[in-house]
This record gives C-alpha cells, sequence and structure tokens, in this order.
C-alpha cells in the first residue's frame, strides 16, 4: 500500500530522489567561516524563526480579532480574559514581537561592528533597513490593532507624524487613515497593513536578503580563514536560540501577561500617554524639537542609515586610521539607550 | 541582427499584433491603477460653514474655560479679557487632544507636553502654531460659533 501510494507520487511530482538530495545536502554543507562559532553570529537567524513564530501565533489570533472601532477592544478583551489559551496565544504574539525587534538590532549591531555591510554587500545592508522599517510597521499597527487608548493616541500621534512628511506626507496619511480622520477605516486599514501587506513585503525581503548573503557567502573577517561546513554546528546554535527563545516567550507570557488597558476614547488623552518601548527615542525627539526639524530629524537618521556602507566607505578612503563605524556606532547605541531609560524613569 | 534592423524589418502586421497587444496591457493596467487609487482614497467630504448656538453670553466668568463637542469633536470656548474665543481642543502638534488646567490657566496636551495660554498662543513645547480659533459671533445675550474649513483644519 505504502509502496504504491510512494510510485502514485513518484510519478506525478517528478523528482529525482539522488538529485533532491545532493542540493539539500550542498545547501547544508555551505561552507562559511570560523569566525562564525562565535554566537553573535546565530542572531540573523532569529528574528526569521520568529517572524514565522509571529505568522503562526497571529493566524490563531484572527480567528477571534474583529477589526472594527466597536468591537476590536472587546475582542482583545475576549481572547485574553474568556478565550481558553487566549492570554498565551496573545502573550506569545506580543512578547515575540518585542524580540523579534530586539534580535533585529543585535543582529543590525553584529553587522555594523564588523563592518559586514562592505562592497559587494551595500544592497543587503540597505535590504536589512527596509526589513526593519517594515518590522516597525509591523509593531506600530499590532499595537493600534488592540484599540485600547495607547493604541488609539498612538495611532493619532503617528499618523500626524507622518503628515509632516515633505511632498508625500499628506497622500500616504490619507492611505493609513482611509480619510482625513482616525475613523472605522482606519482600523480596518491597520488590520490589512498588519496582517497582509507588510508580512507579504517582510516576507519577500527576507528571502531576497537570505539569497543575497548566499550568493555573496558570509565574509570573511581575515583573508584566509579557514570555514567549516553549516550543519551541524551553526544550525543547532540556531536551533538552541529557537528553544532558548521559545521557554522565555511562554515564562515570559506567564509572569507578565499583556495587559488591555482602557478601552480607546476619542475625546479624552490620557495624562500619561507613552508609546511602546522601541520608539521611546522617537518619542524623546519629538518633546524636545519643534515639530518640523524633529521629524526633519529622523528623515535625516534613515538617510544616513540607509546609505551608510557608502558613507562609511567615503570616510575610510579619506580616514583611514579612524574607524567611524566604531564611533557612530557606539553613540547611536548610547544615544538610543539614553532615551530608552530617561523615557522609563520619567513618568 | 540588431534592434535597428529588427525595427526595419517589422512588419505592419506585427506591429499592429504589438499595438494592440501592448496597448491593451498598458490601458488595462491604468484602468486598474486609477481605480484602485480611487477605491483606496475616499473623496474629501465637502464642509460648509455653518453658525452654532453654543452659550450665553454673561455663563462664563472672566479667566474660565469650558468644554464642548459638535459631533465628535471637542472645542473650548474661555472667557478672556479680550472677549469670548472659542478654540479647537486638538493639539497643533500631532493631534492629541489637550485639557484645560484652571489653577495654572492653561491648555496642557499631555503626549508631548505642549503647553498654551489663555488665548491660544504656544507658552512651551513642541507645538508649531497657536491653537486653531473659531469665529464668535454674539448676538442678544447669545453665543454663536462659525465652523468653517478656513478657520481649522477639522469640524
Amino acid at each position: 500500500m505504502i509502496d504504491k501510494t510512494k510510485a502514485w507520487l513518484k510519478e506525478r511530482i517528478l523528482i529525482d530522489k539522488n538529485k533532491s538530495s545532493e542540493i539539500i545536502e550542498k545547501a547544508l554543507k555551505e561552507p562559511i567561516p570560523k569566525h562564525m562559532k562565535n554566537w553573535f553570529y546565530a542572531i540573523g537567524a532569529t528574528p526569521l524563526l520568529l517572524f514565522l513564530f509571529q505568522i503562526i501565533t497571529g493566524i490563531l489570533l484572527t480567528f477571534y480579532y474583529v477589526p472594527s472601532p466597536e468591537g476590536a477592544y472587546e475582542s482583545v478583551r475576549h481572547i485574553t480574559q474568556d478565550i481558553q489559551m487566549g492570554f498565551w496565544i496573545r502573550g506569545l504574539h506580543r512578547w515575540a514581537s518585542n524580540f523579534m525587534l530586539i534580535a533585529m538590532m543585535l543582529h543590525i549591531v553584529r553587522v555594523f561592528f564588523t563592518r559586514g555591510y562592505r562592497k559587494p554587500r551595500e544592497l543587503n545592508w540597505i535590504i536589512g533597513i527596509l526589513m526593519l522599517i517594515t518590522t516597525l510597521g509591523l509593531c506600530f499597527t499590532g499595537y493600534s490593532l488592540v484599540f485600547n487608548q495607547l493604541s488609539y493616541w498612538a495611532a493619532t500621534v503617528g499618523t500626524n507624524m507622518i503628515k509632516e512628511l515633505p511632498l508625500v506626507g499628506e497622500t500616504i496619511l490619507r492611505f493609513l487613515r482611509g480619510g482625513t480622520e482616525v475613523t472605522g477605516n482606519t482600523i480596518t486599514r491597520f488590520y490589512n497593513l498588519h496582517m497582509g501587506l507588510l508580512p507579504t513585503i517582510l516576507f519577500v525581503l527576507i528571502v531576497v536578503h537570505i539569497v543575497f548573503v548566499r550568493i555573496h557567502g558570509v565574509s570573511k573577517l581575515e583573508e584566509h580563514e579557514e570555514s567549516y561546513p553549516f550543519y551541524p554546528e551553526h544550525f543547532y546554535h540556531t536551533i538552541v536560540i529557537v528553544l532558548f527563545l521559545l521557554i522565555t516567550l511562554s515564562a515570559l507570557t506567564v509572569i507578565l501577561p499583556p495587559g488591555i488597558g482602557e478601552p480607546a476614547n476619542p475625546s479624552v488623552t490620557p495624562p500619561h500617554i507613552k508609546p511602546e518601548w522601541y520608539f521611546f527615542a522617537v518619542y524623546s525627539i519629538l518633546k524636545i524639537f519643534p515639530l518640523r526639524i524633529g521629524i526633519y530629524l529622523l528623515i535625516a537618521v534613515l538617510i544616513v542609515a540607509t546609505f551608510w556602507p557608502f558613507i562609511d566607505e567615503y570616510m575610510q578612503a579619506r580616514l583611514p586610521k579612524i574607524k567611524i563605524n566604531y564611533w557612530v556606532g557606539s553613540l547611536v547605541i548610547i544615544l538610543f539607550l539614553i532615551f530608552t531609560v530617561v523615557e522609563i524613569i520619567v513618568t | 541582427m540588431n534592434l535597428e534592423e529588427k525595427m526595419k524589418f517589422l512588419s505592419r502586421r506585427d506591429f499592429l499584433v504589438k499595438l494592440i497587444f501592448g496597448g491593451g496591457l498598458i490601458a488595462g493596467f491604468l484602468l486598474l491603477f486609477r481605480n484602485g487609487m480611487a477605491f483606496l482614497f475616499p473623496p474629501k467630504e465637502k464642509k460648509v460653514a455653518q453658525k452654532l448656538l453654543i452659550a450665553r453670553k454673561n455663563e462664563l466668568e472672566i479667566g474660565k474655560a469650558k468644554e464642548f463637542k459638535v459631533g465628535d469633536n471637542s472645542f473650548f470656548i474661555v472667557n478672556t479679557e479680550d472677549g469670548l474665543k472659542v478654540f479647537s481642543a486638538i493639539c497643533t502638534h500631532l493631534g492629541c487632544k489637550i485639557k484645560w488646567e484652571q489653577y495654572r490657566n492653561r491648555f496642557y496636551c499631555p503626549c508631548h507636553q505642549g503647553v498654551f495660554d489663555v488665548r491660544g498662543k504656544v507658552v512651551s513645547g513642541p507645538p508649531p502654531r497657536p491653537l486653531d480659533e473659531f469665529r464668535v459671533e454674539i448676538k442678544n445675550n447669545l453665543v454663536y460659533m462659525w465652523l468653517d474649513e478656513s478657520q481649522g483644519n477639522m469640524a
């Protein structure tokens, strides 16, 4: 019976067993340089795995979530308080989003300090920046969907910020809000972005990113660095990280379950309104600087970040003795940490 | 055969076929794009100026403010020494709702700590311009406001 099924399938799928195992073998035995044995070089894969994890938990959440101004908050409350294991699924989704962002930041830090973006890998760095922006978009639309006070006012402030962008601001604002104000249109749009458009974009970017990594190979730190196969050691590094993350995520969800907050109220801005921690730096800049200057400052940071590989190359050619990426990288990390910690302490 | 030679040999029949297929695809794509945009961007609602009765003249002491709503939108009416003023309750920075703080005699926005004085002027914080003000009309002890597109970005 099994043999018959096998034969039936074989005739239809037309896969040459030897050839396919050869391909798999080749993919697994991909040689990577020795320095990759350091654990810091295994964090690149974690955002991908967490993204897959988000897809699973996200699809589960859609079974109960209602994307409407009247239904959104109530359905999140329903998931969190009434549905069996609802708090767990939602908590995992929420914690994993934080972890995904942290993993991406760590990966970026690693690439930045080892100058992994050098020629010919500049385009992959830019794709990485696009992935970071897409992920931040996912985070922002995600916590807006809860439709509590934080969601509502974050959505209002966030979309108003976009309005200040030169030339395209007004159009993007109307696209995001589905009109000129935050209405029922806005929440269905955020829902679509969160589970349709943005994940699709992120998926495509991830595929391109990995293809690029495979085409270029991993850059060697020294010219004659020994290499070792991707499988099993590096593969198991990744698996260990995944297992660690799954346990941590579940533990965090049980210890610190996700709250639901106050339902959105368009006529009252609560006294202490703050975005999620990863936007604290942006939030501080907006508080300190006048609106226009703040927005232009953020755009400038984004442009420098995107084209950093070229800036770095230019600077290296002129000032070969200074490790400019060390200085800029350290400065950005210190500023980000200062802003974040200050916002955590100051209520 | 290079491109130029090829172009020379393009028969009338081939040209027409290419024109119809290519043109059809492009036209189809443009139509989809145009209608898709119309689908995504709802038309702006037309706004009409209207006069609304909002308060009685002696209802408010000097230096006091009162919040009121028109539809979903909130406003403040303030009695200043220069007379009655009506402001939108939406902060001009990033659109949060401001509060009136009587003991400090100011409007305060909790989102990014913008502060406006009783006349709607920016005192401190990041707001780029004063509060949106609406025209007030007083007739027979009754206070009216004009809701007009040109006077604010909302309403």
